[in-house]
């Protein structure tokens, strides 16, 4: 629509003349009610957003009784497309061809801050900055996200403009406007519009003969008055432990050299010895689970500038501490060897450091970028790459105050976009590689043969706007017949730069990002980071702030659970109606959090040092209730599905992976405990106040698809336990004692590292951070259970049909913000 | 038997079908316009319809709710429509909350309004936290200035946020030490066009205290305690300043002309003398020496100084206040060389 996108147009004079038309005019009212009020949307949902946008298409808001709730699963069939949530550039050209497959007329609607312009996410190097940049809009809906009145507000308002078109001048009746397909964006070495071509090539045509050095430099950003200075490595204090020294000396015995020395509890591995170290280290000492793997970037730092991090754990003996290790390598020769043979959770992890760092991992089977796209421009994470909008290294930037006078940064930048491409980029000799290196990856595996009859082997592709895939994810799937014999995920639309903005930001300006991580969760992801800042300036928590968050934690937890139980029956094909029963308990506790926190879905609760307001007896005795309903609604649920024969016979003995192989993979949380593996971290490395707790690990045998949906309504009954003793806890607590160490805005935390990690609903959801004693972190790493569980969906999926991949997924019970972040 | 487990939850379907007659029935079948069958359902548990009816029903908004932040002014709007009164049963929300919808224009065409009054009335004193503590980085203040001396008052000139940034964390608010910027509770904003729409200016932003009280009242009420408290502090402080100086008069009567005016108006920046600023130096080295983060370097006055907190008096909380506050300048001062 909107190629004249006023609501109140007038006939232009030469058609006014036109009898026939003027005629039809008359037929207005009809022609537009009947548009008004049937409105199909299309299933297409981005981020945070999306999740407000099904909450208001579920039973409490009812987006069905404006006639618009019809979500249809193709584009053919649907015209309006709520734009909900981060527009990434990765997910630009698939948003863009979607809409040019809907059938005129069509309308958009851009729900929150980051459809419309990028929202908090702007500065980051992979967010478009507003829809409309590619898509002609609507109706703009702002907030972060939108309740779902706002949005059912955003549909009103769309048919308030609907009525106001007249028959006569809409665009699709009149050829002399022609309705061509929107240009798709291209990836290069940014994002590139191809409207925009000439303009590049003339820009960069300038560059290369010397008219301008830096691209970005072009036009009127206002310029820091001091040329930033170079940031400075962080050191700290790095004296040997005791047990530390004692186990690299272990170490170094079984190893044929001395490739092992001791920095403070970690241990430093000479990377020409690093395979053999990982074999002992898992092999000898037990440390079975490699839970995270980080790239570091010391910047100044020589010989070493870059450093990989590792974290490992002992699931066989959980009372072993944490393992930390690290291997460095210089600038010049970025070369770690993978640890892939020894780790599977290395697929997707060293692939990430890759892609951010540029660090190589030889003996990695496809190393490959993962959250961008091949062809990307540049290793975003390291300290020296600044993004399109780069302001500063740290937050607050000083253009804001005393003299801050609002600017958009696209007004500022040459292409009026987020984007900067390198002045040596020959557009003529130029070719996309981001579609062809997926299919180069698909060819080149070697793929053996699973049936006893040959067929044709068909790769089709499942997302990454496919209702099933749980957000903007991507499958690639090889079939032969309905069988998987390969499955490669495709990451990266949601890639909002989470880690890179999260080392500008203060320290606590991170805490609201945390929440758009998996949000669904955000109070666990809020006490995450709140734990790890907690460890690094030794904040303790008051008791009644601790009960809080176990309260306020545990319903989240339990609310998570319910929900997937309605996704996944949606993923077997019971449409809606397990959902809408999960939603309705969700809106419950929603609620309550909304009063506590006043957020629905971002909660920002909590602070370093506690929480950051008390609950009060009125709001306990309604959450006591509403724990009473969820318990109500997770028996019902139960009772709904588990006995049901299709239910049964889709989940049972399907998607089977063995603990040893899920360990491997580095999958935490209920789909290990699915698998018969005692391993909570609750209960293995108690934080808050767990200990206190009576409850449970409860485990399923058979790590079936069935086990883990199962596995959900037992952690779901163990939360239940909790939550009966915390409530009963809080009350011997004094009201208003909350808060442990003050409230400020600038906490500095002192040099260190640190790795914090809690037991989240999807798995270990761990926070590390390394602090050069500043304001803002040097490095900020989320380990997100969801990204890593991702790893094990190919081997839980090869063997089955296709189908049951869509199932698999569910079960996995991934959030995209999370996956991606 | 095969089969039993669907025809169970088929039943549980149906359960929920007839659970919404059996519910209406409690209200004689009249339950969409019955409040109680609202509250009821919509509460912590309840059985039937779940539905809201908007636009015509709205869920209510708790105090803590926030989208959007706006900046609280005692500049009065006069409102004499029954729907725009709170208390009037004719009270219209919808209305009331777009009469709360200012531009520039709008308050223009108020009755006596002049722009030197509206700012006067104007909570903000555009320190700026705000903008410091907003994790996107989306609010925007030009300080205004003194058009005479050219030296900054407290007062903002400019104010901008931009709704296509702001994450409505509300941390602005949570830190706003003049209890100034709120969050607001107005959500209904879809509209068609976002490149002036969503960027609030100064008069966009700021809403009358009347509104901001019918919105968040406990938080209002609070917010009005403390800033007599506040007052009371300042004058408390005022009049000891007086007496200290009026001793230090008697005791010093042969230097009584030079001593420094101790009076209760804020001494402007400019005139301070050279023994305010070293006096003020001196207490700023005092305060670096002694708070937390530099545990190392004088533990034991650190820990003489920790129990104070709890028995500080007024005078000497406001006293540190203003000792921070001059060394956060300061420290900017110096951050901006």
């Amino acid at each position: 629509m909107s190629h004249n996108a006023s609501p109140h147009d007038e006939v232009p004079a030469e058609l006014a003349q036109n009898v026939w038309l003027t005629t039809l005019a008359k037929l207005d009212p009809i022609y537009n009610w009947g548009r008004a009020y049937s409105l199909w949307p299309l299933t297409f949902g981005l981020a945070c957003c999306a999740i407000e946008m099904i909450a208001t298409g579920a039973a409490r808001y009812d987006q069905d009784r404006f006639g618009a709730a019809l979500f249809r699963a193709t584009p053919r069939q649907a015209d309006m497309m709520i734009v909900s949530g981060t527009v990434t550039k990765k997910m630009a050209p698939q948003i863009v061809r979607i809409y040019n497959q809907m059938p005129e007329p069509k309308y958009v609607i851009s729900m929150g801050a980051c459809a419309n312009g990028g929202g908090p996410f702007k500065e980051g190097y992979n967010v478009v900055s507003g829809i409309d940049k590619f898509l002609p809009v609507d109706v703009y809906i702002p907030g972060c996200p939108p309740t779902p009145q706002a949005l059912l507000l955003g549909i009103i308002r769309l048919q308030e403009k609907i009525k106001g078109q007249s028959l006569a001048t809409v665009p699709w009746y009149r050829e002399e406007i022609p309705l061509d397909a929107l240009p798709m964006p291209i990836l290069g070495p940014d994002i590139v519009a191809p409207p925009q071509l000439p303009q590049i090539e003339e820009l960069l045509a300038m560059a290369r003969a010397g008219q301008i050095t830096d691209l970005t430099d072009i036009g009127t950003k206002p310029k820091p008055k001091h040329p930033p200075k170079a940031p400075k490595p962080p050191t700290w204090d790095i004296t040997p432990t005791a047990e530390a020294t004692q186990l690299a000396a272990e170490i170094n015995r079984a190893l044929p050299a001395e490739a092992v020395t001791v920095e403070g509890n970690t241990l430093i591995v000479d990377r020409a010895h690093l395979v053999a170290f990982g074999q002992h280290v898992r092999d000898t000492l037990h440390y079975e689970l490699l839970s995270n793997v980080t790239g570091v970037d010391y910047l100044g730092r020589t010989p070493d500038r870059f450093e990989v991090v590792y974290h490992t754990y002992s699931i066989s003996q959980p009372q072993k501490p944490v393992l930390t290790f690290k291997a460095r390598c210089p600038e010049g020769n970025p070369e770690i060897p993978s640890l892939y043979g020894l780790w599977k959770t290395c697929y997707l992890q060293e692939r990430e450091i890759y892609d951010l760092y540029g660090i190589n991992f030889p003996g990695h089977p496809n190393l490959k970028r993962i959250l961008l796209w091949e062809g990307f421009n540049g290793h975003p994470m390291r300290k020296d790459y600044n993004e399109a909008y780069f302001e500063e290294q740290a937050k607050p930037f000083s253009s804001r105050h005393p003299k801050g006078e609002h600017f958009r940064a696209e007004k500022n930048n040459p292409f009026g976009r987020n984007v900067v491409y390198p002045a040596d980029w020959d557009l003529a000799q130029w070719q996309a590689e981001a579609e062809e290196s997926i299919q180069h990856v698909i060819d080149s595996r070697d793929i053996k043969q699973h049936m006893d009859f040959d067929t044709d082997r068909v790769v089709i592709n499942i997302g990454p706007h496919h209702p099933s895939t749980h957000g903007v994810f991507r499958m690639v799937v090889t079939l032969e017949g309905e069988t998987i014999v390969d499955l490669e995920p495709i990451l990266g639309y949601l890639h909002r730069n989470h880690e890179k903005i999260g080392e500008r930001n203060g320290w606590l300006m991170n805490m609201p990002y945390t929440d758009r991580l998996d949000y669904f969760n955000s109070m666990l992801n809020n006490w995450g980071y709140a734990l790890l800042v907690e460890k690094m300036t030794e904040t303790t928590v008051p008791e009644r702030a601790e009960y809080i968050r176990v309260i306020v934690g545990e319903m989240n937890r339990l609310v998570s659970h319910i929900s997937l139980l309605g996704f996944l029956m949606n993923d077997l094909g019971a449409l809606a109606t397990p959902l809408f029963y999960a939603f309705e308990v969700r809106e419950r506790v929603l609620d309550l959090f909304e009063e506590l926190s006043g957020s629905r879905l971002m909660c920002n609760y909590m602070r370093f040092g506690g929480v950051a307001y008390d609950v009060s007896t009125d709001w306990l005795a309604r959450a006591e209730q509403v724990t009473a309903s969820m318990q109500e609604a997770l028996d019902e649920l139960d009772n709904l599905m588990t006995g049901n024969e299709i239910v049964l016979s889709r989940t049972k003995d399907v998607g089977v992976l063995s603990a040893a192989e899920l360990i491997s993979h580095g999958v935490t949380g209920p789909l290990l405990r699915a698998a018969g593996v005692k391993y909570d971290i609750r209960k293995v490395e108690p934080y808050g106040i767990y200990s206190r707790f009576d409850f449970d690990i409860p485990t399923m045998p058979d790590s079936d698809l069935f086990c883990r949906f199962y596995q959900r309504v037992l952690e779901g009954r163990e939360s239940l336990k909790i939550l009966a003793q915390a409530f009963k806890g809080i009350k011997d607590t004094p009201p208003g004692d909350i808060m442990g160490g003050k409230a400020s805005y600038t906490i500095r935390v002192p040099a260190g590292e640190a790795y914090a990690r809690i037991e989240h609903s999807k798995g270990e959801l761990g926070y590390y951070a390394i602090s050069a004693g500043a304001t803002n972190a040097w490095r900020y790493r989320v380990r997100s259970p969801s990204y890593i569980n991702l790893n094990a969906l190919a081997d839980i999926c090869k063997g089955n049909k296709v189908a049951d991949a869509i199932v698999a997924l569910g079960a996995t019970d991934i959030v995209l913000g999370e996956v991606d972040r | 038997m095969f089969g039993l487990g669907i025809v169970k939850g088929l039943a549980i379907t149906l359960k929920h079908f007839i659970d919404t007659f059996v519910d209406d029935a409690k209200y004689s079948f009249n339950s969409t316009t019955n409040q109680k069958a609202f509250e009821s359902r919509q509460g912590t548990s309840g059985i039937g319809l779940f539905t809201i009816e908007y636009p015509e029903k709205k869920l209510p908004t708790p105090e803590r709710f926030r989208y959007i932040p706006f900046l609280v002014t005692d500049y009065e709007v006069p409102l004499h429509d029954p729907a725009l009164d709170p208390n009037s049963p004719q009270f219209n929300h919808t209305k009331w909350v777009e009469a709360h919808r200012f531009t520039q224009e709008k308050w223009e065409s108020l009755p006596g309004y002049t722009y030197e009054k509206w700012v006067e009335l104007h909570h903000c004193t555009g320190c700026g936290i705000c903008s410091k503590v907003c994790p996107p980085q989306c609010i925007w203040i030009t300080q205004a200035s003194d058009p005479k001396t050219n030296k900054p008052v407290s007062k903002s000139k400019a104010f901008y946020i931009d709704l296509d940034m702001c994450m409505s964390c509300g941390f602005c608010a949570e830190f706003c030490p003049f209890e100034t910027i709120r969050m607001d509770h107005d959500y209904e904003l879809a509209d068609f066009e976002r490149e002036e729409g969503h960027v609030h200016d100064y008069f966009r932003l700021t809403k009358p205290i009347s509104y901001y009280a019918t919105i968040r009242p406990a938080q209002a009420a609070q917010d009005e305690a403390d800033r007599r408290q506040k007052a009371e502090d300042e004058k408390r402080k005022a009049e000891e300043k007086a007496r200290k100086a009026a001793e230090k008069a008697t005791a010093e009567a042969k230097s009584a002309t030079a001593a420094p005016p101790p009076t209760a108006d804020k001494p402007a920046p400019a005139k301070r003398t050279p023994e305010e600023i070293q006096a003020q130096r001196e207490a700023m080295q005092a305060k670096k020496a002694t708070p937390a983060p530099a545990p190392e370097a004088a533990p034991p006055p650190a820990a003489e100084a920790k129990p104070a907190p709890a028995k500080r008096t007024p005078e000497e909380i406001q006293a540190q206040r203003e000792a921070m506050q001059a060394k956060k300048a300061a420290r900017e001062a110096g951050e901006k060389k």
